[in-house]
């Protein structure tokens, strides 16, 4: 498993590096990182949206995905082999899901404010916007709570604090 | 009360930089040792590692730069901040367990220290410890610069103070930073973080409800006008697009994980249990100061483009017009105290992790043993590199800022492209081997240099740091997985089974 664990972490990093590559190579538009705001100096404009988007939406879109499993996977190598129990693993696979989720709702919101001009607000903030804002901060709340509450069972349990504790005395004892 | 708005700013920095000054005379009588200077003799409490974590990492930049930036870019910039709960998880997964152990079992006192333990290199750790140096020489001197020019504008606003220069402002700054560092080194800088982190999160949720009632319909209505003017600029991937948007969640989420004045303080918590507290607790804390950020950045953009205040000569003006413009003074007071307490915390982290690896680190790469007596070199050498810095920070502002900005770019991105594989995936993976460490680090660092000196800017807005940092974690594990897997010390690979 840990074996697999950094394999698979090698892939999507590579799999990302490829996406990148692919994106830089594709002509950007004038817009593609922002234009001068015309009557303000210090101001930046996004302009046409859909124009920016339009050839590598997609490949911005896996990007984002291939990230947001590579900070799951990460998570993963941080835990003992051990502790990695079906359980464990299925709570994994959902707050991935999660993730995924929220980013989806962003990015397709965003979607559709391109094609049709309207959106509606949410807590002070257009939809697609209010999913970052309060999506993104939100969307690593499940490992959070796995790392606090599951703290003794995943992470750090009282024997792997007796183990600590063993080799911290063998330790000093030899020196 | 409007009538004294500058003497109240004024009142409160020089009580913030008076507390700074105490704390350093308290601290300096529990410390002892190099330990004590330089982790705090791992004995600090979860509310105090908690607090210390997030306010180094929003520092100065979060006050100035960030909503500067939101008013630049508009929402592009919201993705350094909304990444921080993913980037402290990640952190915390992948660092505070491990790095807490073998600090312990090892004695380390600084980042190289237990890289060096956990790879058994000493060229690793002189290359850890040379990023480390270049990456601190810049930071430090564009936070001495920014504290300068700060107090330059709230000084001269004052009849007394009214043609202050910017050398007396560094010197000013510059020696209130060097006291209270010397004095009392990590254990002053994470009990002022305390301090710093309560203002942060007040002033954060003070200037949230401050912005709110800038706009009769509050923060709803000042997006509805950045959208009329430019709706990309209000809609999620903001001004700078859609790759420079999740670059930056890329570079800062997982590079949190790769910054040195912040892992280094994983290192000092009494008990390692105390993690399941520090992780939600330093969470919530950036949330609330971050707060700040997001809402003067968007209030200005708005404030601007309706007409309410005349346009900004500097986007880095934003945070400044809008405690003079809509702030009680007492809040702009707290708000600016705040500001000097978030340079001060993160140059004396800085510092301290900077004079770690110039006193402990290289020398140990080299000799094989650091200086003698290092507590007391530790001192002299927070003054040298102050003051080097300062002289940088100067000659920057008044010759060439080439050497700083270069310098900057050895910051956050670089700290993450050449750090973040080596421990953050290397404390977990046995098979990290010292060529997959030493290839990401050099190629890490020469990357961002190259893109910085030949001036390349990448199209679609993606950055150097991202190209970096995906480029040493794909050489950290493929040349890890293809060189001969390390054979290693006992303990660590104890410590790696727990």
């Amino acid at each position: 498993m840990h074996r697999s664990i950094i394999h698979w972490i090698f892939a999507i990093c590579t799999a990302m590096g490829l996406i990148l590559l692919a994106i830089a190579l594709a002509e950007p538009t004038p817009n593609a990182g922002g234009l001068p705001h015309p009557d303000y100096p210090g101001m930046v404009i996004g302009g046409d949206g859909a124009e920016r988007l339009a050839d590598i939406g997609i490949l911005a879109f896996l990007f984002q995905s291939l990230l947001l499993l590579l900070i799951v996977s990460l998570s993963i190598l941080g835990i003992s082999e051990e502790r990695r129990s079906p359980k464990f693993m299925a709570y994994m696979v959902a707050s991935f899901i999660f993730m995924l989720f929220i980013w989806w709702q962003m990015y397709s919101n965003h979607q559709l404010f391109l094609e049709t001009g309207e959106t509606g607000y949410f807590l002070g903030f257009p939809t697609a916007t209010a999913w970052q804002v309060y999506g993104t901060w939100l969307c690593a709340i499940p490992l959070i709570i796995l790392y606090s509450v599951g703290f003794r069972q995943f992470v750090f349990s009282e024997e792997d604090e007796a183990k600590f504790q063993a080799l911290l005395e063998e330790s000093r004892n030899q020196s | 009360m409007e009538a004294y708005r500058q003497e109240i700013i004024i009142g409160a920095v020089l009580a913030y930089m008076l507390f700074c000054v105490a704390t350093g005379l308290w601290a300096m009588r529990r410390t002892h040792s190099s330990s004590d200077f330089f982790i705090a003799g791992r004995g600090l409490g979860p509310i105090v590692v908690a607090l210390a974590l997030f306010s180094s990492t929003l520092s100065g930049f979060g006050f100035v730069g960030g909503p500067g930036l939101v008013y630049s870019i508009g929402v592009s910039s919201f993705w350094m901040v909304v990444i921080s709960s993913t980037g402290y998880a990640v952190g915390f997964f992948l660092v505070a367990k491990r790095i807490r152990m073998i600090a312990e079992l090892r004695d380390c006192l600084s980042l190289p220290d237990v890289v060096a333990a956990r790879y058994g290199s000493e060229a690793v750790r002189l290359l850890i410890a040379i990023t480390i140096v270049l990456g601190v020489m810049g930071y430090l001197a564009t936070q001495i610069l920014a504290m300068a020019v700060v107090m330059q504008a709230i000084l001269s606003g004052t009849e007394t103070f009214a043609n202050i220069g910017l050398v007396a402002c560094v010197a000013i700054s510059s020696a209130v930073l060097i006291f209270y560092c010397v004095t009392g080194g990590i254990i002053a800088s994470v009990y002022t973080d305390v301090v710093q982190g309560g203002i942060m999160m007040i002033a954060g949720l003070l200037i949230l409800i401050t912005a709110s009632s800038v706009f009769d319909g509050g923060l709803q209505e000042a997006s509805a006008i950045i959208l009329a003017d430019d709706s990309e600029a209000i809609m999620p991937f903001g001004a700078a697009g859609v790759m420079a948007s999740l670059g930056w969640f890329f570079v800062f989420g997982l590079g949190l994980a790769g910054q040195p004045h912040l892992i280094t303080k994983m290192m000092m918590n009494r008990n390692m249990a105390d993690n399941r507290r520090i992780l939600p607790m330093s969470l919530f804390g950036y949330v609330m100061a971050a707060l700040l950020w997001i809402s003067i950045g968007i209030v200005m953009r708005a404030a601007v483009i309706d007409g309410v205040v005349p346009p900004l000569a500097l986007p880095d003006d934003a945070a400044s017009t809008f405690l003079s413009v809509f702030a009680n003074p007492l809040l702009a007071g707290v708000v600016f105290a705040g500001l000097f307490a978030a340079i001060m915390s993160t140059s004396d982290a800085f510092l301290n992790i900077g004079t770690a690896a110039i006193i402990h680190d290289i020398p140990k790469a080299i000799r094989g043993h650091s200086v003698k007596n290092e507590l007391f070199w530790a001192r002299v050498v927070t003054v040298i590199l102050a003051a080097v810095a300062a002289g940088f920070a100067l000659y920057s502002h008044f010759q060439d800022a080439t050497l700083v900005a270069l310098l900057g770019a050895f910051g956050w991105g670089t700290f993450a492209a050449s750090i973040f594989p080596v421990v953050a995936v290397g404390l977990n993976w046995r098979g990290a081997t010292v060529p997959g460490a030493v290839t990401a680090i050099v190629a890490a660092l020469s990357i961002n240099f190259f893109v910085q000196l030949a001036g390349i800017t990448p199209p679609w807005g993606i950055s150097g740091p991202l190209i970096a940092f995906i480029s040493s974690m794909i050489l950290f594990i493929g040349i890890s997985l293809v060189t001969r897997r390390p054979e290693l010390p006992d303990d660590i690979d104890r410590v790696l089974d727990i």
